[in-house]
């Protein structure tokens, strides 16, 4: 590894965090896709900014992009407040307008502007080490490491210091409002440091990617956890674990940095939607299974309690009358047998004393909907659980 | 060129015709079809879809190493398809919510597809060059066969809706009672989605990725400010958005440096805006005008009401009064009281004011509806 691999390295895993922070917020405020329009948006800004400072690294581009970054906020929630469209199509109509301006922009003034479209939607990490900053002669190391280091430090100290504030609002704005935390100030607050992130991590990976590094992190941390310190960790392990493997995936395939970590943030997505362990999809599917077959279990037993007759309670009429096929059958009737539920004998079915109070429970249960009554049997039956 | 040399050159010249018609008949379709998407609450389902219609653009270039078109569209359908199902997926089996599934199947697949489009521009293959037009879209590479294939597709999209109007609307407005009604819910879902990812994957040449999302959902929130009927929507829809893509692509043809795709956004965006403003019943023009208005009749109440106080301690009603004590109260102005008498329930003498007898009459049924006769 050489000083720039090192680098490129560093500078994607500081995008990585500073992006996964902001992007646990949003998408826990359920306003993922305001990172796509605002990474869009910032284009006529970035556009006019580097009409005036012709580096793409200066402070006051930065500023001056995530300032039409935060003209889109704005705008969506003006057109919102009208109420004549809803809040997504507000959404879709300010940011590709606003993108478009800043295409034509670029395109009207080709001739002065070394500034590609396709560089600022894509980005190129791998010449990110190329634009050294050089202090009075000497030379501290990447421009753009420098800039996403000072956001993330903004960032993190805002963190620390609002990270109170920022949890009560998103789960419960009205408290948070209540105990005189304005929800208004810290929403804009999470958008300017959301735009600034955009626009610092945009020349390492592209706008358009930057709201992979913001949603798929927190997004895949969410299917791991209910806890929001647990969350942020997670979001930021999960990024910076896809930036340094999609760096080494790119090296490897010789194509895009920013391509390959989107693409390692898919697959790590993937996997946490595919098994994570109690709210990923296999997970989902087996418990609609288990609870599918303990209401048919329920149905049967509540059926042989209503039925003393043998004839109502024979093996081959229970698959008729209840109308089920053979197979789900044979599990619930398994099902019970293990749980000493039934006995068979003679192929009639009968219910065993402890099945005979769990029945009454259920229908108990099923009256007075009170969690109270069923405690004892949560642990042996799923659908009763929360 | 300018404007109106454009004009004169659109049924002669073959490029600026091809072009021409095909924005066109894009538009008409995205119209009809974004009607649908804006009112589902899916507006940004066009944007997640257009993005990740690009590695299928980039896997079918793979698989056949050629650059036609229509292989590469089927390619940006079967992605933009499993992108869509994936949204669902993720919406109806986890907690994650709609934005970000929205969000991930964007950014997820759009990353992929770059690291698919930068793999193909290293392989030795010459044919490479030009795939990332899908990205912001060339109008300028649409021939006629494109456009035949667009004309088709509209037409097929056409009839469908024409011949499960009835389900989409009920669809669109009920799905439960849709649903009650013995209506295979899912099938129709399936059927509309499937059309719009459709238009869309067909728009990815022309106006490209990045704006294909505008394209779909401009039209139809513009539209959707001057009706509220679901038909006239979807034919303004249809008309306002083939009309931002001739009038766009006029526009870029009359200057140099611009692509079509965005200047066809701008328009449409001019033509949002310019709903949003001006519509008689929903805009923001005519509903302040509304609201002054109802203010003004609200203070010429107050006035009358007030004056009805008055002219009620006196032995007759048209006992004149000095308009002096009207000053210290708030609903009266010079242009209420002249209205008033214009209306004829206010005499003025000089300084003096007297209420007539249809003034006294009007006001005391202001509040209560009781003194009819």
């Amino acid at each position: 590894m050489n000083s720039a691999q090192i680098e490129i390295q560093l500078i994607a895993s500081l995008v990585a965090i500073a992006c996964a922070i902001p992007g646990t917020f949003l998408v826990l405020r359920k306003m993922a896709m305001i990172s796509d329009a605002i990474s869009h948006a910032i284009l006529p800004g970035l556009v006019i900014g580097f009409f005036i400072t012709q580096d793409l690294n200066s402070p006051l581009l930065i500023l001056l992009a995530a300032l039409s970054g935060l003209i889109t906020v704005v705008l969506v929630e003006q057109i919102q407040q009208t109420g004549l469209v809803k809040e997504d199509t507000a959404i879709g109509l300010v940011f590709p307008a606003l993108f478009s301006i800043g295409v034509i922009l670029i395109a009207k003034n080709a001739n002065d502007v070394h500034l590609d479209v396709d560089a600022v939607l894509l980005g190129e990490l791998a010449f990110a080490p190329f634009d050294r900053l050089i202090i009075s002669g000497t030379d501290v190391g990447p421009k753009s490491l420098w800039v996403i280091g000072s956001i993330l430090t903004v960032t993190l100290g805002l963190l620390f210091a609002f990270f109170k504030e920022l949890k009560v609002s998103t789960f419960d704005a009205g408290l948070s409002a209540s105990l005189g935390f304005s929800p208004v100030i810290i929403h804009y607050g999470l958008m300017s440091v959301a735009s600034i992130t955009t626009v610092g991590a945009f020349d390492a990976v592209g706008a358009i990617l930057v709201v992979a590094l913001m949603i798929a992190p927190a997004a895949t941390a969410y299917l791991l956890t209910t806890d929001l310190k647990k969350m942020l960790l997670l979001a930021v392990f999960f990024g910076v674990l896809s930036a340094i493997s999609g760096y080494w995936m790119a090296h490897i395939l010789d194509a895009s940095i920013a391509g390959s970590i989107t693409t390692m943030l898919g697959f790590i997505f993937l996997m946490a939607y595919l098994f994570a362990p109690s709210k990923g999809v296999i997970a989902v599917i087996y418990r609609e299974k288990q609870q599918r077959t303990e209401v048919s279990l329920i149905t049967f037993l509540l059926h042989l309690k209503n039925h003393s007759e043998k004839s109502e309670r024979h093996v081959n009429h229970l698959c008729e009358h209840i109308n089920w096929q053979k197979v789900r059958a044979k599990t619930v009737l398994d099902l019970a047998q293990q749980n000493n539920m039934i006995i068979i004998d003679n192929n009639i079915v009968s219910l065993t004393d402890k099945g005979d109070a769990f029945t009454t429970q259920a229908i108990d249960y099923i009256i007075t909907n009170e969690d109270a009554q069923i405690e004892d049997m949560k642990d042996d039956f799923f659908l009763f659980r929360g | 060129m300018n404007l109106n040399e454009y004009f004169s050159l659109v049924f002669s010249d073959y490029t600026l015709r091809t072009i021409t018609l095909g924005t066109a008949i894009l538009g008409a379709v995205c119209g009809m079809l974004g009607s649908f998407a804006v009112l589902r609450k899916q507006s940004l389902l066009g944007d997640a879809i257009s993005h990740a219609a690009l590695p299928g653009i980039a896997i079918a270039f793979l698989i056949t190493g050629a650059k036609d078109s229509n292989t590469l569209l089927i390619g940006a359908l079967v992605s933009g398809l499993i992108g869509t199902f994936w949204i669902k997926g993720i919406t109806t089996k986890t907690h994650l919510k709609s934005d970000t599934a929205l969000g991930l199947i964007l950014s997820l697949f759009f990353g992929f597809g770059m690291l698919l489009l930068t793999f193909i521009q290293k392989q030795p293959n010459a044919n490479q060059a030009g795939l990332d037009k899908y990205l912001f879209g060339q109008a300028a590479t649409l021939v006629e066969s494109d456009v035949w294939l667009m004309a088709i597709v509209t037409g097929l999209c056409l009839v469908v809706i024409l011949l499960f109007w009835k389900e989409f609307k009920m669809l669109l407005f009920d799905p439960d009672y849709t649903k009650t009604l013995g209506f295979n819910t899912r099938i129709i879902d399936i059927l509309i989605t499937s059309f719009i990812v459709l238009a869309i994957v067909l728009g990815l040449q022309t106006v490209g990725v990045v704006l294909m999302s505008a394209m779909l959902l401009a039209p139809a929130a513009a539209a959707r400010q001057w009706t509220n009927s679901l038909g006239t929507m979807v034919i303004l829809a249809a008309f306002f958005s083939a009309f931002s893509g001739v009038f766009g692509t006029a526009i870029s043809a009359s200057q140099n440096n611009l692509s079509t795709g965005p200047v066809i956004v701008l328009v449409a965006s001019v033509f949002v805006l310019f709903s949003f403003i001006f519509s008689p019943s929903r805009g923001l023009l005519f509903r302040h005008i509304r609201f002054i208005k109802n203010r003004r009749d609200l203070e010429q109440h107050k006035t009358l009401a007030f004056m009805y106080h008055i002219a009620k301690t006196h032995d007759t009603i048209s006992h004149p009064h000095t308009i002096k004590i009207l000053n210290n109260f708030q609903g009266f102005t010079r242009g209420t009281l002249q209205k008033l008498v214009k209306k004829n329930y206010v005499e003025l003498d000089g300084n003096m004011w007297s209420l007539t007898e249809e003034g006294f009459k009007t006001a005391s049924n202001l509040y209560n509806q009781q003194n009819n006769e």
